[in-house]
């Protein structure tokens, strides 16, 4: 450990402020916060809460339910990143699917998928696009390459999200935020800028075991000052002004529009769908998809694991009927969900 | 999904990035990162380089740690 790393815990170990619930937005960074062995070192009074920053996980039911309806009742191909397939949709999920002859298939990137439209002319592609800021230009850059090279069998069913008024909807959940450090790659640091105005404080963080101390020992000296704080502790990716062509990418291809988040509700103004000009490249405007509403397994919580409300150890179907080889929720299901890293170190 | 992967440019063409992570060599879009360079450290998203990055985590929590203590 280097003198730095050293100076970072040496903060963390001996914080004796307030009591502290800190939220890590992003599931990626609950997962290497477990497996790095961070969970340890905090005091009593510092705790670690998870929040709504796993895409998969804050993907609604119904979602589920129009991938499938698009593959069993349209024959489209459905490509999609892996974590999806197994979440539940209100009677099966997209695995379930397949075994009634849907065809699914895992794609590392909607560039992948575009190149599977291409080589496969016969087959109706479509790519689930969910995913907050971070993913979204891909998202984007797959619609604006079909349609610049006349694609006609390649489409996007969109649930993309977007951090701000997710972060106002959780108002009062923590008293800091670990912000999502890829997001914020493209959209800077103004997002978190604006917060602190506002009253909320939290830190951009990276993921790497001396990235995560230095930010969780950043949270705990600033809130010995008990007003609102913003640092960037992840500069060497997280620039002020983010990526502005990614921006410009995604406001030409997309616009805001109202979107459910699982367990949160609607919130407006926190999806994006793809602009009229990309009509051609909406699955759902292609395939005049009807209004598709899921239904939730009425014991699964993690409405409420997302949120901070409670953890996953409190849900009655944690660890028994809800577990990776059979979720019952989505955050059971993904690498990023609070449940499987839950699961996967401990807390049962 | 949302893990990035932090990789090194071997070279650019027409838009396209191939990267070296830990060895492993991959071609990436490398539309929404300008002037990029062989040489050059970048942050992968599911197949698109997002941010021009710094090779080393320390140094960067020196910086971040002498500007907290």
């Amino acid at each position: 450990m280097n003198e730095q790393a050293k100076k970072a815990r040496d903060i963390i170990v001996n914080y004796k402020g307030r009591p502290l619930r800190i939220m890590e937005v992003c599931g990626t960074h609950t997962h290497e916060i477990f497996k790095l062995g961070l969970r340890k070192l905090l005091p009593e009074n510092v705790e670690l809460i998870s929040g709504p920053g796993c895409p998969v996980c804050v993907t609604p039911v119904g979602f589920i339910d129009e991938a499938i309806w698009l593959a069993l009742e349209k024959g489209c191909v459905i490509t999609t990143f892996g974590d999806l397939i197994r979440v539940p949709g209100t009677e099966m999920s997209l695995a379930g699917a397949r075994a009634k002859g849907a065809v699914v298939r895992p794609v590392y990137s909607p560039l992948d998928a575009v190149e599977m439209a291409r080589q496969n002319p016969d087959e109706q592609i479509v790519f689930l696009a969910v995913g907050f800021e971070t993913t979204t230009p891909s998202a984007c850059l797959a619609a604006e390459t079909a349609k610049k090279e006349g694609l006609t069998n390649f489409s996007l069913l969109t649930a993309n999200k977007t951090m701000p008024n997710a972060y106002a909807a959780l108002e009062g959940s923590a008293d800091a935020f670990l912000y999502p450090g890829h997001v914020n790659a493209i959209t800077g640091t103004s997002i978190c800028e604006d917060l602190k105005d506002k009253g909320v404080s939290g830190v951009i963080a990276g993921f790497t075991a001396s990235e995560l101390l230095t930010a969780l020992a950043v949270i705990l000296k600033n809130a010995e000052k008990d007003e609102p704080f913003f640092v960037n502790c992840y500069p060497r990716v997280v620039k002020p002004e983010g990526n502005p062509p990614a921006q410009k990418l995604i406001e030409k291809v997309m616009e805001p529009c109202d979107t459910e988040w699982r367990g949160l509700g609607v919130i407006p103004m926190s999806g994006m769908k793809l602009r009229d000009e990309y009509a051609d490249f909406d699955a759902r405007k292609k395939y005049a998809m009807p209004e598709i509403k899921g239904r939730p397994n009425p014991a699964c919580r993690c409405g409420e694991v997302l949120q901070g409300k409670c953890k996953p150890c409190d849900c009655k179907v944690f660890g028994k009927v809800c577990t990776p080889e059979h979720p019952v929720g989505a955050c059971m299901v993904s690498d990023e969900g609070a449940c499987a890293a839950y699961y996967q170190y401990g807390g049962i | 999904m949302c893990v990035g992967l932090s990789a090194k440019v071997v070279n650019v063409k027409d838009g396209t990035a191939l990267i070296d992570a830990n060895g492993a060599k991959r071609e990436v879009s490398a539309d929404l990162l300008e002037d990029l360079e062989p040489g050059d450290y970048v942050m992968v998203h599911a197949g698109v380089a997002i941010a021009k990055i710094t090779e080393s985590d320390e140094e960067e929590a020196n910086d971040v740690m002498e500007g907290l203590l």
